[in-house]
């Protein structure tokens, strides 16, 4: 791509005047008609607080949010991984069946609306699945190191039920996304290159594993890497289950302390220092295939 | 060693490809289909190794039937190697990996004996020196060769070249050819499809003209490019000598 050299027009100045224009309206329209107290410094104790008893700095409400949220893209994103690739792989596979099962899921979670996904899943999974899986079971008394264990990498026992319900909803909404990326990739590699291996007599999966697939991976990296951000993002609506994630968080904050906008302001910047490095990444990875292909 | 009988394929909008098509290969000649565009010789080519199925009539290879039993058509996949117009070379493998991918798949050789045979195989197409580069680092000549070696790593009994040098640019069509020549000379069933008539004339043992999907003329190379007997294969040399 060539860049441009940056000059300024008189509309860009016109543009950029107007733009100033409306955020100062804003600004004016907030600090005087709205009478609005800014007090951003109440927000740092909700980062952190100092906990007299043990002496100690500890996490507070946003900080600890924010470890869910990324707690939960984390695994969440690790797992739509796993799900989506053999998804995608169901859908390019040459049995009817499989690719009939993978196109209903595919499409069913692309034409529903998340929310509405995660109501379903929540009551169903966490209700009727996950008694089966012990999680409720695990308590600090009885399972220290469980209990540890489960309070590091997923959530405090007693919200690990809806914490695995909350990520097996999201992995499996990601999920479908994830696959249609990856068949796309695969989908993309020129069909000599099959028949190049048909003739070497190599076998459908040989060919797939050794040679379609790696191809496809460089492919898809920018594209899938994209849709993690997505899938930050998208975790926010775990909220409404009670998963005491960044927006939740939030949501709890602004109620009990009317702190509206620094609250929010906030939440957002905490979103950002997690998907800013990743849309980076993609940014980065866009122009490294770019040059490869 | 090929008995090709009576073989129809129809393409899926009604073009017929192949129209009751029947030839015959011997061990170690070298056979050149050439013909206008569309008249099935791509596709014959195709069908011989599994690439295009057949709607009818019967292939054999070696003594194997091309049928609906997947242990027959494998089987033929394996000893018929096949080099493509386009290279078809795996972008992610250096030359050294391209060439070894099959013998440890299908083989199952060990990477030290996969890459021996591969160095000889690379010598013998005057590439050893490329043996690490990616194939975006080496021209079209150059892959071809590449691609040909890859074929030959198989020990197939049967090569089969679809159009081998029409990508190429003029300048490097004679390094594939040359290489082409070595492997006749070494006694390789071939069936070349080609426009290089030069090569057809000095290398190969026959020439088959199609039209259509179906044989029309087959001569002695010899005798094919002094002596056409059809009308429609005097007209088809004119337009290309």
């Amino acid at each position: 791509m060539q860049v441009k050299p940056a000059t300024v027009s008189l509309f860009d100045a016109l543009l950029l005047l107007l733009l100033g224009g409306i955020a100062v309206f804003i600004g004016y329209r907030v600090a005087v008609q709205l009478n609005y107290q800014w007090n951003w410094g109440a927000i740092p104790q909700f980062l952190f607080r100092y906990d007299a008893q043990s002496g100690r700095w500890v996490t507070n409400y946003l900080t600890q949010g924010l470890l869910t949220t990324l707690r939960l893209s984390l695994w969440a994103s690790i797992l739509a991984l796993f799900f989506g690739f053999a998804v995608a792989l169901a859908r390019i596979s040459k049995s009817l069946y499989l690719r009939l099962l993978a196109g209903t899921y595919v499409e069913l979670m692309r034409n529903l609306p998340p929310l509405v996904i995660i109501f379903l899943f929540y009551y169903f999974l966490a209700d009727q699945l996950l008694p089966f899986t012990g999680s409720g079971r695990i308590n600090a008394e009885t399972h220290p190191l469980l209990a540890a264990v489960s309070a590091l990498f997923f959530a405090p026992p007693a919200q690990l039920t809806p914490f695995l319900s909350a990520l097996v909803t999201l992995a499996v909404f990601e999920a479908a996304y994830v696959a249609e990326i990856i068949r796309a990739g695969i989908e993309s590699i020129h069909k000599g290159q099959w028949e190049a291996c048909h003739a070497l007599g190599l076998s459908r999966w040989q060919s797939l594993r050794h040679v379609i697939i790696p191809q496809a991976m460089r492919r898809v990296l920018p594209p899938l890497t994209g849709q993690l951000v997505s899938l930050i993002k998208d975790s926010s609506i775990v909220s409404v289950i009670a998963i005491q994630d960044l927006t939740y968080q939030g949501t709890q904050l602004m109620a009990s302390t009317y702190l509206t906008f620094e609250v929010w302001l906030t939440v957002a910047a905490l979103y950002l220092v997690l998907t800013f490095p990743c849309s980076y990444l993609v940014e980065r990875l866009n122009r490294r295939v770019n040059r490869l292909v | 060693m090929i008995t090709v009988r009576d073989v129809t394929k129809v393409f899926p909008g009604g073009v017929v490809a192949l129209d009751g098509f029947s030839l015959d290969v011997c061990r170690g000649e070298v056979l050149v289909i050439i013909g206008p565009s569309g008249s099935g010789k791509s596709t014959f080519l195709r069908c011989l190794n599994g690439l295009d199925a057949i709607d009818s009539g019967t292939i054999i290879i070696d003594g194997v039937a091309l049928d609906k039993n997947e242990a027959n058509r494998l089987a033929i996949r394996r000893e018929v190697g096949m080099v493509f117009q386009s290279f078809n070379l795996f972008p992610h493998l250096n030359v050294e990996e391209n060439i070894n991918l099959a013998q440890q798949l299908v083989q199952k050789k060990k990477l030290a004996e996969a890459t021996a045979s591969t160095h000889a195989l690379l010598t013998r197409v005057g590439l050893l020196n490329k043996a690490n580069r990616y194939p975006d680092e080496l021209s079209g000549g150059q892959q071809q060769r590449v691609a040909i070696a890859r074929a030959l790593a198989l020990h197939p009994k049967v090569m089969l070249f679809d159009e081998a040098t029409s990508a190429l640019d003029p300048e490097m069509i004679g390094e594939v050819l040359d290489v082409m020549r070595d492997l006749a000379a070494e006694g390789m069933t071939m069936l070349v499809v080609t426009h290089e008539m030069g090569f057809a004339r000095e290398v190969s043992d026959r020439v088959v003209f199609m039209d259509h999907g179906r044989v029309v003329e087959e001569a002695a190379s010899k005798d094919f490019f002094t002596k056409p007997l059809h009308d429609r294969t005097r007209d088809f040399l004119s337009q290309i000598l």
